[in-house]
């Protein structure tokens, strides 16, 4: 046993203690120690990356002195480390971006309640990632839940509250179904830990008895998840959580927050049910099906969006509707497509909310469009940046967005019967993307005759212009050097069972 | 091999760099700037033609079964000749032309982008590189449509990109295809797709290759996906329609050649539905347009039109698939570069000298500038093709083609068609000249002042004139280069 | 199925009670009813973890009198998480109480759908 391989049991409880210690400090202290917490967890993820890639195998790590079917344990793979590391630079940076803006957002005595709940959020995600137990992923879920709750709050007028309510009646439905699937789950198996109960499920299925059950508790863990990562016709919720809570908030919780949930679905289809018996589930085919109709009226609805924040927000309906498709697809590369498409969308949808808040900045601090007019020249950066993530998310190659349609494509075209509706809805989705960002790109670039707003300099803005720089580079790695990612996943994925 | 990369970003690059940089002191330091960029991207890409020679030239990989890679065969030469010339002539021009336009420095950024995009698609060696390219062009023209920022523009600009965009998405859709069922999309002469594979998935490749025809086929203008041409054309500064219809559109045009010709191999789609369908949606678009055009009023609309109906000339031949035909096709992509440029330029300078747009407005406009309704006149006759000039070559190439063909009724409903259009063609060209020389007996030549424009505007014209009868005069060099290409991929 | 259903009657109790619990967080407009609906659910969750966990004619496992033998209580694990969730579930409860607070504060009112009417209103 390494020293490594108390890595990410260790990040885990820093970020809980970083958290408990934070909320009495005052807001700079804070911060400092978010950042540090969050620089250091990535650091301990990259360790752990390199020490899988190394040994080239799983560990598990036993909390406490319990062996097996009674402790609690964790389990590190690459997919897994891989993972925590992303979320680690993704949440630096939408910080590090948003955070000039924090002020205006947040009232002073209150900051360093939004590092504290930035840490827990970490603690919660890292857990979600690294857990081998079905219950503490469950409480996990719900830590994470009210952190984000936290989250959209913490700016105080009617419509995040309101957001925040909404969020949570949805998210405790889900959990509750969550719940409801992990107990029966137990009641078949008597087992919590993940690779007990895949055995288990195993014999299960073999033997051929308790169809019904097994497939009731499939159904309630992928509806409640389902649920909690704002699958379309759930999604009522989304739109006001992300348009009106600060930036930070909203980029955090649309490309990290989410993405949790759905990598828990994807721990759980592969570790705990067994990709096999999941697949002969007809459930699949239920999520394919909901993820075509967001992919769909999730950009429809953007389209009708006259706000750009909210019509960003629209716009990850579209995108968690892929992320579902390619689950939906029910093969192994449909399931590489949907998590590079997790990694894509959280580098592109977070750059978008950020450039997107540059831009209403110096338009007078209005988000409609016809206020936008010309906004790029009098900022910018926020400008060419909003540029690169349309541009990804529409599809453009070389951009991050580009591979993830390409691979959800490949995945598609292996698979006889869903291939036409998955690349018919491809498509059309990707039209209609282009209609909405490409409309607020022309928008943004079309000059001005008088002029109202302000220009920003860019020696106010130097830390939120290296937050985008790193964005746009992020996304174009993604975009040009995409096999390394691709070959991690597939061997991250091999490695789940 | 490092000169094709250099010949492919240094356009883009000083693009890039005429558009971030600071507004110049004087309009002449920018057109200095802006003439020896032109100068240097012309030289760098003869260059690379000169001294590069059959290799392939690497770039990076997308991922491992997609790299983005370039090679120059002959098809490359010949499109890429076609695109410098052009795009010089009309860069030249638009020196005096964008005068009054603001934003000029923008102009002439995305023109260079736009020269360097071209450049790649000209050289891109496998299917997913000149997708790539294809998109870029789509973006980097996009601000050239909608230059001046008028509502109108803006409408034109998007609906070119979301016609563009469907189009390259269908052409996606195929490409995904062809990544799983062909052995790969490198192009090679004759085709890659496997014998086996065709007989295994031949249906389904027929039907990938149709939907890829009609998603390049939307920047070739062919119907029923041509609406976007007559709109986008008109709103555009007139170097820019020029640029747009003579060698943008060819990128749809090159792209054809590509994946029929060099993806699928004619011998696998001869005789197959998707000849026919492609051959019927040609004579259509041929017929179509001149129709079209022969009703419309606004000269730059008329000669949008005329675009949408020549360019399936060109498609038509390349449909038929018989060594005469595509000679043709081929040549044809030469004499359409030259003349329409050299027609939307003419254009420009009416528009620039007098501010008359429309065709009833321009009696008597031979006697206002007469050598630029000379070329005018010279190349409208090289369009409509009556010997001896290039135009007359291509279509007889294209008709003697089709002839000997054999495809039955094709062989000879294609040339009577191609035959009215020409007519047709005449129709809507001519006028022009006539009241333009001979405004008739009402017209008051008091009023008349000599108005020819300066000379930096005329010798574009001038020398697209002339190449355009060159091709005609001295066909033989033209037809032996092509014959080279032919017998490869026929 | 139906003798199944009579045998298990515990579990076919917090079934329903989940099902009405479910339905109140989903349907209901009143904040607190919402509440109260979140609460049977997590309830009767834990009446099917507690159902799952007795065995008949045993204690909890809590050793008393010495008794160590494993055959004399019910299995534990299922207590242990019936624990744990309801402190999140009380958790919840309590931060969907101060939202509900802050909401009422600021509108005077309990309806969600009425709180959203007059955000529109508001145009924030």
């Amino acid at each position: 046993m390494g020293l490594i391989q108390n890595f990410p049991a260790v990040s885990i409880l820093l970020c809980l203690f970083a958290g408990i210690i934070s909320s009495g400090l005052k807001k700079q202290a804070a911060r400092y120690v978010n950042t540090i917490l969050i620089s250091g967890v990535g650091f301990l993820s990259l360790c752990t990356l390199m020490y899988i890639l190394e040994t080239g195998e799983a560990f598990v790590y036993v909390m406490g002195k319990f062996p097996a079917p009674w402790g609690n344990e964790i389990r590190a793979g690459v997919l897994e480390a891989f993972m925590a590391l992303f979320f680690c630079i993704i949440m630096l940076l939408s910080l590090a971006g948003g955070r000039k803006k924090l002020a205006d957002e947040v009232e002073d005595g209150k900051t360093f309640l939004y590092y504290v709940l930035m840490d827990l959020l970490l603690a919660s995600l890292l857990a979600l990632v690294y857990t081998n137990d079905l219950f503490t992923a469950y409480v996990f879920v719900e830590i994470n839940t009210i952190a984000a709750c936290g989250l959209i709050m913490i700016r105080q007028n009617g419509r995040t509250i309101e957001a925040a309510a909404r969020y949570m009646i949805m998210s405790l439905l889900g959990s509750g179904l969550l719940l409801m699937g992990l107990c029966i789950l137990y009641d078949l198996t008597g087992h919590l830990l993940m690779s007990n109960i895949k055995e288990q499920m195993g014999w299960i299925y073999l033997s051929g008895q308790y169809k019904m059950p097994a497939l009731v508790t499939i159904a309630l863990l992928s509806v409640g998840l389902a649920i909690k990562s704002a699958l379309f016709p759930f999604h009522a919720w989304l739109p006001d959580a992300y348009g009106y809570s600060t930036v930070s908030s909203a980029a955090i919780l649309s490309s990290l927050v989410s993405k949790g949930y759905i990598f828990l679905l994807i721990k759980i289809i592969y570790r705990v049910i067994g990709f096999e018996v999941f697949y002969e589930s007809r459930i699949v085919d239920v999520l394919f099906a909901f993820g075509l109709m967001g992919m769909i009226f999730g950009s429809i609805s953007a389209i009708r969006e006259n706000d750009v924040r909210r019509m960003i927000a629209f716009s990850s309906v579209a995108q968690i509707g892929y992320i579902y498709m390619g689950i939906g697809m029910g093969t192994q590369a449909g399931m590489e497509a949907s998590i590079f498409h997790i990694l894509s969308h959280a580098a592109t949808k977070s750059l978008l909310f950020i450039a997107a808040i540059g831009l209403t900045d110096v338009s007078g601090g209005s988000r409609q469009f016809i206020e936008l007019t010309g906004s790029a020249y009098r900022n910018k950066w926020a400008g060419v940046a909003f540029t690169v993530g349309s541009l990804s998310m529409v599809g453009v190659p070389l951009f991050s967005g580009f591979i993830s349609k390409l691979l959800f494509a490949q995945a598609a075209v292996q698979n006889d019967v869903k291939m036409l509706p998955a690349l018919i809805v491809l498509g059309i989705s990707t039209i209609l993307n282009a209609i909405y960002f490409m409309k607020t790109v022309i928008r943004i670039y079309t000059p001005v005759e008088e002029h109202k707003y302000e220009s920003i300099a860019f020696k106010n803005m130097k830390l939120y212009v290296a937050a985008l720089l790193c964005f746009i580079i992020l996304n174009v790695v993604l975009g040009v050097s995409s096999q390394p990612i691709v070959d991690l996943i597939g061997q991250g994925l091999a490695m789940f069972s | 091999m490092y000169y094709m990369i250099l010949s492919i970003l240094f356009p883009i690059c000083t693009g890039v760099y005429l558009l971030v940089r600071r507004d110049m002191e004087s309009r002449k330091n920018l057109l200095i700037v802006t003439g020896a960029f032109f100068v240097v991207s012309a030289v760098l890409v003869i260059l690379t033609l000169c001294i590069t020679g059959n290799g392939i030239f690497t770039l990076f990989s997308l991922t491992d079964r997609l790299p983005i890679l370039f090679r120059i065969d002959e098809v490359s030469v010949v499109f890429s000749v076609m695109t410098i010339v052009v795009v010089l002539c009309a860069g030249f021009f638009s020196f005096v032309y964008m005068k009054h336009e603001e934003k000029e420095k923008r102009y002439y950024g995305y023109y260079l982008i736009v020269l360097g995009v071209l450049v790649a698609l000209c050289f891109a060696g496998n299917l997913i590189t000149f997708y790539l390219f294809f998109e870029l062009l789509t973006l980097s023209s996009m601000p050239l449509v909608l230059h001046n920022g008028s509502r109108e523009a803006i409408m034109a600009g998007l609906k070119y990109l979301f016609y563009s965009l469907s189009g390259a998405y269908m052409s996606l859709f195929g490409l995904y295809f062809l990544e799983r069922y062909g052995n790969t999309l490198t192009f090679s002469a004759g085709g890659v797709i496997s014998a086996e594979m065709a007989a295994q998935h031949g249906e389904l490749l027929l039907g990938i290759c149709f939907a890829m025809l009609i998603g390049f086929g939307v920047k070739a203008g062919m119907f029923p996906m041509h609406a976007w041409l007559p709109t986008a054309h008109p709103v555009a500064p007139a170097p820019a329609s020029a640029v747009l219809s003579a060698v943008i559109v060819k990128a749809g045009v090159l792209a054809i050649v590509r994946v029929v010709y060099y993806i699928y191999g004619a011998s696998f789609l001869r005789g197959s539905w998707v000849q026919y369908t492609w051959m019927i949606l040609t004579l259509i678009t041929v017929f179509m347009g001149s129709m079209l055009a022969y009703r419309e009023q606004v000269l730059k609309k008329r000669l949008a039109y005329s675009t949408v109906s020549q360019l399936s000339y060109i498609l038509f031949g390349f449909a038929v698939m018989d060594g005469g035909s595509v000679t043709g096709g081929l040549l044809h992509v030469l004499c359409h570069g030259f003349i329409k440029a050299a027609l939307f330029l003419c254009t420009g300078g009416i528009i620039y000298m007098t501010g008359k747009t429309r065709v009833e407005q321009l009696r008597g406009i031979g006697k206002e500038m007469p050598l630029l309704m000379w070329c005018y006149t010279i190349v409208s006759l090289g369009l409509i093709g009556i010997p001896p000039t290039g135009g007359f070559i291509s279509k007889w190439y294209l008709a003697q083609g089709t002839l000997s063909s054999g495809i039955p009724g094709f062989s000879w409903i294609g040339p009577a068609v191609l035959l009215i259009s020409a007519l047709l063609t005449a129709g809507y060209l001519l006028p022009l000249t006539i009241q333009g020389f001979f405004p008739g007996t009402d017209y008051d030549y008091s009023t008349l002042k000599k108005k020819e424009p300066p000379l930096i505007m005329t010798v574009p014209i001038l020398i697209l004139t002339v190449l355009s009868v060159e091709i005609g005069l001295f066909p033989q060099i033209f037809i032996n280069y092509l014959l080279r290409i032919v017998e490869k991929i026929i | 199925m139906g003798a199944n259903l009579f045998s298990n009657y515990g579990e076919a109790v917090a079934m329903i009670l989940f099902g009405i619990g479910f339905g109140n967080l989903l349907l209901q407009n009143n904040l607190i009813k919402k509440i109260i609906g979140l609460n049977i659910m997590d309830t009767a969750i834990y009446l099917f973890l507690a159902e799952k966990g007795y065995i008949e004619n045993r204690v909890a496992p809590i050793v008393t009198n010495g008794v160590q033998s494993m055959e004399a209580y019910i299995n534990p694990i299922p207590s242990g998480l019936v624990l744990t969730g309801i402190v999140v579930s009380v958790s919840v409860s309590a931060l969907m109480l101060s939202i509900t607070i802050r909401l009422y504060q600021r509108y005077q009112t309990l309806d969600l759908d009425e709180i959203s009417t007059r955000l529109k209103k508001e145009g924030l």
